[in-house]
């Protein structure tokens, strides 16, 4: 028993001091900023104030979060990045699932090599990979003048790609693709074989194989993919920015601007903290529920 | 038995050209003999030339390489213990502090970490930088140690103990080749992470540290020029001819055994 | 372990060769590398430039404590903000004789009386940059800000025009349409410039600040919302590309904003007398004229005009006469309130 806790304390000290330093104790300061007001000029106003008579006043406030909570505009942003969110992960599934699955199922010499293939490409630049899609989607791109004649023979008028919900999507599920691949990859690599011979030797089909026994194995790399996908998406900017046109702002837009164009950081804390509070109670909730979907499994 | 089907096969290819698509782009036009990345004109290897000379670049490309070495060794010792710390004990604390960081707008992140690096003055630059990449990197990296550990066969490490094995010892023998392709994952994605990250770095740059994200943003205004894409396609390559070498050194890490 | 900290080792080298070096802290490609070059030899040191895009971005940096920069590019409206912050150390006039070639015009402007603080640097102008082929072609009129807000002249370019991704710049110019100054704060004329700037919306490709002079240059976008001497650029990119088109600026009739760049000295500068030196070198005609041939930036510069190019000199949109002048105008800044109430705006833009 003593063995144990010491082992936990052992495994457990070094990441949560590091953390504990290197992250909780700054953003704590942050937290702390969204009940401050926004000093004139920019940055955070003093907490305690001098006045004239000599007294110092506490300068905290609720009024931050009282403007997010009143104002419907900021909700309404939040559900659209949740949207986005979702369809990113979800189309990063349906993209990633095979072909984790594919490398995972390869010979053991190819699979080292598949794999970097996969995360290869992240290696360059993020800038210049997005605005290579504003080649591949924009209106001088082959791509897009065969896409165009194509719904053309369905009679449909030539659609504008670039600058469209449609392109930020293609930019999210892109740059988030890796980090749905390689959990799920590492799951999937480990699964038995045996278990997929013997379904068939049963009289399984392909996907009932799928479906009934890997499928249900790999839900622990669905899940931890999902949340290397989802939870980045919720909050990114430079996307929308770039890809977006006059459409798909994010709430890491509006966030971005109240540390910049605004100089509210109070208030951008409380759009961050919702943010990270939202994130985090889904990314708790799945994990129990996938825990509860375990035991009863 | 090898299931070869076709479905998977062409799926999986499609998700290749995908990933790849934009990557062609980047390559072929660094070779393009126009300052804009708009249309083909010529071949030429200018660009290369440029990038040679370029001091700043060639600085900036050198700090991203070793912030991002030394950030995913780090925050993948630190996550893969996080990891197996979650996956063995009931913990309150450290799965939330593993998942915040990734959460968190970089924004916020970026300008508290500056913030308390002010105020414990530290020296900003690119130590600065490498503590803040590792903040954010620990918690890819345990997610998927995470997952991967999950219904791990817990016989074979009982097994090991009876047979006299210390707690380490079987973790080292039994338990880190089991999850390393997990772990191998989360470095690759935390060094990925780290060479990519651009808002957090430019809060917690001082005025001397220069990362090839920040270099490349400031050359995003006057029309990306061929410069970045020659820069990207060598630090490509750069990085794969890092990890073949690596991997030589240590065979077979990804696949697991 | 010993692999880990010979990485340290190597990590922390750059930091021992910090003696004589300036530190600028600047925009993105805002200074010619000749000029640089020139300085270092003159100086004997280094100059270590790092970037920003957007003043917005070095305040809250600057905000969040940032130091070891020695001298900063802020645009004037800044000044102010900077200075009641505590970040900024004056200048020395007489280790700065060099100010005396600036303009009158830019000297002793009411954002840094004196001249305290700040000497200018450069100035740009936010009009409308297009296509000089795409719309002989359409016959669209490009004299006015109804170029880019109203629908009629719209139609003929939808999907091809962009405008700056900045809440202040794209305010000033619906409000210069409307017939407003750029600095009126009536909140009932800024919901008029909304609805002007929602009505257009859907014409608009993109708010872009950065990769429009690509678009432009290319071909793909023909009218721009943007900075003089990014339409320079763009100008220059596309003739290198060989197009066979031109890009040319239009400065509207109702008036536009001016951005006059300055140099300051950040209090705590590791060498302010690096710095003094930096900025009096750059007030010599021939350095300051250096920058204006490389991106068409306009120049507050008496001595530095026989050093610019001729054809730059020609291009009315950076060397405005004294009638043109009259219409430009500089943005302030804000109070938190305002500032509140323009991103609460901006936000309701973007989001529809």
């Amino acid at each position: 028993m003593r063995e144990r806790a010491l082992n936990k304390w052992l495994i457990g000290a070094p990441p949560l001091l590091y953390l504990v330093v290197f992250f909780a104790i700054p953003t704590l300061i942050m937290v702390a900023a969204s009940f401050r007001y926004a000093g004139d000029f920019g940055g955070l106003a003093p907490v305690f104030e001098r006045s004239e008579d000599g007294g110092t006043t506490l300068n905290l406030t609720l009024e931050n979060y009282q403007r997010f909570f009143s104002d419907a505009l900021y909700a309404q942003l939040f559900l659209k990045s949740f949207g986005y969110a979702v369809l990113t992960t979800v189309f990063c599934l349906l993209i990633g699932y095979p072909l984790a699955m594919l490398i995972a199922r390869s010979p053991k010499r190819h699979r080292d090599l598949l794999v970097l293939l996969v995360i290869l490409p992240f290696w360059s630049n993020f800038l210049i990979r997005v605005y290579a899609w504003m080649i591949i989607l924009g209106p001088q791109s082959v791509f897009v003048a065969a896409f165009n004649s194509l719904i053309g023979l369905a009679g449909l008028q030539p659609m504008r790609l670039l600058f469209t919900p449609f392109a930020v999507v293609v930019g999210l599920v892109y740059v988030h693709l890796p980090f749905m691949v390689l959990p799920l990859y590492a799951n999937l690599e480990k699964h038995d074989p045996a278990l997929l011979d013997a379904a068939q030797d049963l009289g399984a089909s392909a996907w009932q194989r799928f479906w009934r026994v890997t499928f249900p194995l790999s839900l622990p790399g669905v899940f931890a993919g999902g949340a290397l996908v989802f939870i980045p998406a919720f909050g990114i900017f430079a996307i929308p920015d770039i890809l977006g046109g006059t459409t798909g702002i994010m709430i890491g837009n509006v966030i971005k601007q109240q540390f910049l164009d605004t100089r509210d950081w109070p208030f951008g804390s409380v759009l961050s903290m919702i943010l990270t509070l939202t994130a985090i109670a889904l990314a708790a909730a799945t994990a129990w529920y996938a825990r509860r979907e375990r035991a009863l499994a | 038995m090898k299931r070869r089907s076709l479905w998977l096969w062409a799926a999986a290819v499609l998700a290749y050209v995908f990933l790849y698509a934009p990557l062609v782009i980047v390559v072929v036009y660094s070779f393009n003999d126009s300052r804009l990345n708009a249309q083909w004109v010529g071949f030429t290897l200018d660009w290369y030339r440029k990038l040679f000379a370029d001091e700043e670049m060639l600085t900036a490309a050198r700090n991203s390489l070793v912030i991002g070495l030394v950030a995913s060794i780090v925050s993948t010792a630190l996550g893969t213990m996080a990891g197996y710390a979650m996956y063995r004990y009931k913990l309150r604390l450290l799965p939330i502090l593993v998942v915040a960081p990734i959460a968190i707008p970089e924004i916020l992140m970026g300008v508290s970490l500056l913030i308390f690096f002010v105020g414990i003055n530290l020296t900003l630059g690119l130590i600065s930088i490498t503590l803040a990449h590792i903040a954010f990197c620990i918690g890819f990296v345990a997610i998927v140690v995470r997952s991967r550990l999950a219904g791990m066969d817990e016989s074979l490490v009982e097994a090991a103990r009876d047979l006299g094995a210390t707690p380490w010892g079987a973790f080292r023998l039994i338990t880190l080749p089991l999850i390393m392709p997990g772990v191998i994952a989360g470095a690759l994605m935390a060094f990925t992470l780290s060479i990519d990250d651009f808002v957090v770095t430019y809060f917690t740059a001082g005025a001397d540290a220069l990362t090839l994200p920040l270099k490349i943003y400031t050359m995003v205004k006057i029309s990306v020029t061929p410069e970045v894409n020659a820069v990207s396609t060598l630090l490509m390559l750069l990085t794969l001819a890092l990890i073949v070498v690596a991997s030589r050194l240590a065979p077979g890490a990804l696949r697991g055994r | 372990m010993k692999k880990l900290l010979c990485l340290l080792w190597l990590l922390s080298l750059p930091a021992l060769a910090k003696d004589d070096v300036l530190h600028l802290y600047n925009w993105n490609d805002y200074i010619a590398p000749e000029t640089l070059a020139r300085f270092e030899k003159a100086c004997s040191c280094k100059v270590q430039q790092t970037y920003f895009s957007d003043n917005e971005e070095m305040m809250a940096k600057l905000a969040a404590g940032a130091r070891g920069y020695d001298v900063i590019v802020p645009t004037s409206n800044y000044i102010q903000a900077m200075a009641k912050q505590g970040w900024l150390q004056p200048l020395d006039h007489g280790a700065v004789p060099n100010l005396k070639n600036v303009l009158p015009t830019y000297l002793n402007t009411e954002f840094d009386p004196g001249n305290k603080y700040s000497a200018p640097y450069a100035m740009s102008i936010t009009l409308i940059g297009y296509n000089e082929q795409k719309i002989k072609e359409l016959g669209v009129p490009v004299e006015s800000w109804a170029t880019i807000f109203d629908p009629k002249i719209l139609e003929k370019i939808k999907g091809r025009v962009t405008v700056l991704d900045s809440q202040s710049e794209l305010m000033a110019a619906a409000l210069k349409y409307l017939g407003y100054s750029v600095n009126d704060r009536d909140p009932k004329h800024w919901q008029q410039a909304k609805e002007a700037i929602l009505k257009a919306k859907p014409y608009w490709a993109a708010f872009n600040a950065s990769s429009y002079i690509r678009e432009l240059s290319a071909g793909n976008i023909w009218v721009v919302h943007g900075y003089s001497n990014d339409i320079y650029q763009a100008d220059q990119g596309a003739q290198k590309a060989g197009m066979k088109f031109r890009i040319r600026h239009a400065l509207p009739k109702e008036g536009a904003v001016l951005a006059l760049d300055t140099m300051v000295i950040a209090k705590g500068a590791p060498r302010p007398d690096l710095a003094q030196q930096f900025i009096n070198f750059m007030l010599e005609g021939r350095n300051s004229a250096d920058l204006t041939n490389m991106i068409g930036s306009g120049n507050p510069n008496r001595d530095a005009l026989q050093y610019i190019k001729p054809e730059i000199k020609q291009i009315a949109a950076i060397f405005p006469d004294e009638q043109t002048s009259k219409k430009l105008e500089m943005l302030k800044d804000m109070t938190p309130a305002q500032r509140r109430l323009l991103n609460r705006i901006w936000t309701e833009i973007k989001a529809k």
